[in-house]
């Protein structure tokens, strides 16, 4: 084994982990403010993966105009979503609150992933973009990693400047960082709470298209993508981009590192371990730094 | 045995009977299909010990149905006998739980609920690659042979011992610590209920029954592979079920159960496709709008045939006595302590406590003798409530020494010193919520005597709940009390802990006068009566002149008066930094 090896593999794993990211900091977001677990969240990101290759496969549109389309769509969506069905419930006492969220995900994720199979299949797909291969030395990069770099890199600026240079980045930053206090101040949080779920859901249906680029997607594979969001929310911090993206790059590394070095198998159980450990070490998780 | 007795388990008797029956008489379809409802009934019963009776969502309880099959059909594979194999199942599954109990417990609600989910697809990796011992993903192969009747029957005997481990649990001391630690279990511990190890058998009960369902339910499968013992998606079913019915609820998992599974039945019957969309939608909708579960909705509680099945576990109410008006202050079941004026019941040295670079406590000496009543006034801030949780144990001293009765306090738990004789009240009051009056008072009393029942405990209970005059309150829930009612309360199940010492953090505030009076009525008496020392935070000072001994004044966490009530009103510190300019103008 070379180095130029471990350098390709690490290109791979930090792409990957820099999805990871994406879909954990749509979480992050909805857990810092919304305070919902959303286990349909990864689900979300496979869906938009399979529909978005869908499309790709029979009209060929680029897939940055998927990917906007799709997140219009996913916005309308989760605000929708958000209003109808989880609102309502935040008038409930405490355990029925949490029960009933609980109970509307889950049934959401069920729904959403057999209409997918129904509609489009069980299969995995992707969208096969053309391959060109960029050389540097032995290390042999291909065009659909840099649009993947290029898009990781060009969403995360696009949500770092609208956490810091818009009325609702700081609503949201102030809500994650005092609640009470926020609300004092004026912030809606009907509306907050809405606009939020509606933007956690268009980051992951942006990273599902991203996703599909380059790794295979299928219809119930969401749920074990919301597991490893989980776990780079409790590493990175709630409502903590900078942490996301850190500890999502962490965990695409470690599970290509592990797949090259040991063994492919058991890549996948390095999450939850992680996420164990540091939960056990720390069991209030690490501080909520705002974005 | 009473009529009423008999009426009351005639029923279920016939039930049951009706369901061993069941394999000798009806299809096989229809046993196949009550088989899944028992085995989803130990799955989501076990479930809710641990979730809705402790409050802890455990969401990767499958776990240990997952480990049950494997250990089983590994156990049967080597040709050991069934049941033998399903109590080696039961026993591996208990070990598995209490390693894994210390680590999760150290977290709290939402993480608590991350860990336990990461737990499910880590066990189907684990089941997967360790190959040699599960057979990765080809899976086992269990012996064939027809064993539907014999696992529906063990199946049924669990299932019927799930269920009265419900009704039992509920009636004992165990029980009252799991709904102490569901509601507020930093108070739980200070009331003197010991929480890990309870903690600890409950998870490995939960898990004992969930094995044993995965045991029986791969014996009569006969092939088990990782996805469909460990798979996300079946893993949230039974959760579903006994949200659905009414988690908590003595007959919430058996309704939810029953009614998801003939749901998903009729699905597999009449849809050809898209079952999983329907079956989603449901829960979605009873989310939506039913999130207490069904026996929690309001048409069905107050129905006149189901409000029975709504029933709460905790409607535990002892009838008797009821006439017996007389129980007044006097007859409270307290030890009447023989003090000893000279003698130092609480001595603290040095002590310190910091938070960063704050110093909240700094190097307080205080020594509180037998039989006194102590003011401990101060500014806010001023470290009077950090004192008392250094006392209490909620927070661990930086430094220093407290001693009770000359006992050193540093090596002990909450519960231990709370056991020791010290009792305490919150500056805001914090009962367990959703127990009645008399569960919250009775709990610190079946705490402190192991020897009393829970029914004595109850009886004990009314004659606090008398004296904090809520006698008319005694079977409504906490969280519908006044703010006046809880602080009574608060302070009635502070004496129920058989103090010594007795902390009293502002009981009086936010109070009408003659609400005020009565605690100072209160806390002159129990001393008076019973020998209980008392140390009294309070900011209205007018209250507390007229009954304590003596007077501790902190500022910015330093002793900065100790002495009569006379001493300190003219001290001119205290003056300037607490009782106010008014009183330094007056000279």
């Amino acid at each position: 084994m070379t180095v130029d090896v471990i350098i390709q593999v690490l290109i791979g794993g930090v792409l990957l982990g820099g999805v990871y990211a994406l879909v954990a900091f749509g979480l992050s977001l909805i857990y810092g403010i919304v305070r919902i677990l959303n286990f349909a969240h990864g689900t979300l990101l496979a869906v938009s993966g399979v529909v978005a290759s869908l499309i790709y496969a029979s009209y060929h549109l680029h897939p940055v105009f998927i990917a906007l389309l799709l997140a219009a769509a996913t916005f309308v969506f989760g605000y929708l979503f958000y209003m109808a069905l989880l609102h309502p419930l935040g008038r409930r006492n405490h355990f029925e609150s949490t029960v009933g969220t609980v109970l509307v995900t889950v049934g959401a994720l069920l729904m959403l992933s057999d209409i997918t199979a129904v509609m489009a299949g069980a299969t995995q797909r992707n969208i096969q973009l053309d391959f060109e291969a960029f050389e540097i030395g032995a290390i042999v990069v291909s065009s659909a990693q840099v649009k993947i770099l290029l898009g990781i890199t060009g969403l995360m600026l696009a949500i770092h400047l609208l956490l810091t240079r818009t009325w609702f980045g700081r609503a949201l930053r102030a809500v994650t960082e005092n609640r009470v206090g926020a609300l004092i101040c004026g912030v809606n949080s009907t509306r907050l709470k809405a606009l939020t779920f509606a933007f956690g859901s268009t980051t992951v249906a942006i990273a599902g298209v991203l996703y599909a680029i380059s790794f295979p997607v299928s219809p119930y594979m969401g749920f074990g993508l919301t597991v490893k969001a989980f776990t780079i929310v409790v590493v990175g911090g709630v409502g903590n981009l900078r942490g996301a993206l850190l500890a999502g790059i962490l965990l695409g590394v470690a599970e290509s590192m592990t797949s090259l070095l040991w063994k492919p198998e058991w890549a996948p159980a390095l999450s939850m371990i992680l996420m164990l450990l540091i939960l056990v070490a720390k069991p209030q998780g690490f501080g909520k730094k705002s974005a | 045995m009473s009529a009423a007795h008999f009426r009351q388990w005639l029923l279920p008797a016939v039930l049951i009977a009706a369901l061993a029956a069941l394999p000798f008489l009806g299809n096989a379809y229809l046993v196949t299909f009550t088989f899944t409802i028992l085995i989803a009934y130990i799955l989501g019963q076990s479930w809710d010990w641990v979730s809705g009776e402790m409050g802890y969502v455990n969401l990767g309880h499958y776990c240990f149905y997952g480990v049950g099959a494997y250990v089983f059909s590994i156990a049967l594979v080597a040709h050991y006998p069934a049941l033998f194999a399903m109590l080696v199942a039961a026993a591996i599954t208990i070990l598995i739980a209490v390693a894994v109990a210390v680590p999760l417990f150290r977290l709290h609600g939402d993480y608590f609920a991350f860990a336990t989910l990461a737990l499910l697809p880590l066990a189907e990796i684990l089941a997967f690659n360790l190959t040699s011992i599960t057979n990765g993903g080809d899976g086992i192969v269990l012996p064939i042979q027809s064993v539907l009747k014999a696992s529906y029957l063990i199946a049924l005997g669990v299932c019927v011992l799930a269920f009265f481990s419900t009704v039992w649990i509920n009636s004992i001391r165990f029980g009252y610590a799991l709904k102490s630690i569901r509601n507020d279990e930093e108070v739980a511990e200070v009331l003197g209920v010991r929480i890990l190890p309870i903690k600890i058998k409950v998870l490995a009960l939960s898990a004992a029954f969930a094995s044993l369902a995965g045991a029986i339910q791969s014996w009569q499968m006969s092939y088990i592979d990782p996805p469909t013992v460990f798979g996300l998606n079946v893993a949230l079913i039974p959760i579903a079920m006994v949200l659905l019915g009414g988690s908590g609820l003595r007959w919430g998992p058996l309704v939810g159960v029953i009614v998801l599974a003939c749901i998903q039945q009729w699905l597999l019957v009449n849809i050809q496709s898209l079952q999983a969309t329907v079956y989603g939608a449901i829960i979605l909708l009873i989310g939506r709008f039913m999130p207490g579960g069904i026996l929690r909705a309001p048409w069905l509680r107050n129905s006149r045939w189901f409000g029975a099945l709504s029933q709460e576990h905790h409607e535990y109410i002892v009838e008797e006595k009821s006439g017996n008006k007389a129980s007044t202050a006097d007859t409270l079941p307290l030890p009447a302590i023989q003090v000893n004026r000279s003698k130092p019941l609480l001595e603290c040295e040095n002590l310190r406590m910091e938070f960063g670079g704050n110093v909240a406590v700094d190097n307080v000496n205080l020594k509180i003798m037998e039989g006194e009543i102590v003011g401990l006034i101060g500014p806010n801030g001023s470290g009077k409530t950090t004192l008392f949780n250094c006392i209490s144990r909620v927070f661990d001293p930086t430094a220093g020494r407290i001693r009770l009765a000359g006992k050193d306090l540093s090596e002990l738990r909450r519960d231990e010193i709370a056991r020791l004789g010290v009792g305490r009240t919150h500056q805001i009051p914090r009962p367990f919520n959703d127990l009645t009056v008399q569960e919250n008072i009775a709990i610190p009393l079946m705490f402190h005597d192991t020897k009393l029942s829970s029914q004595q405990a109850f009886l004990q209970a009314r004659e606090f709940v008398a004296y904090a005059e809520l006698e008319h309150r005694l079977t409504s829930r906490a969280d519908s009390l006044s703010l006046q009612e809880k602080k009574a309360l608060e302070f009635a199940r502070a004496l129920a802990c058989k103090p010594k010492l007795l902390l009293v953090d502002e009981v009086a505030s936010g109070l009408a006068s003659s609400e005020v009076m009565r605690f100072v009525e209160h806390i002159r008496h129990v001393r008076d009566r019973y020998g209980i020392t008392v140390i009294w935070v309070e900011h209205i000072f007018s209250a507390l002149a007229q009954v304590v001994d003596r007077v501790v004044v902190l500022e910015q966490g330093a002793v900065i008066a100790d002495g009569t009530l006379n001493e300190v009103v003219t001290n001119e510190r205290v003056l300037e930094s607490y009782l106010g300019g008014t009183v330094a103008r007056a000279h």
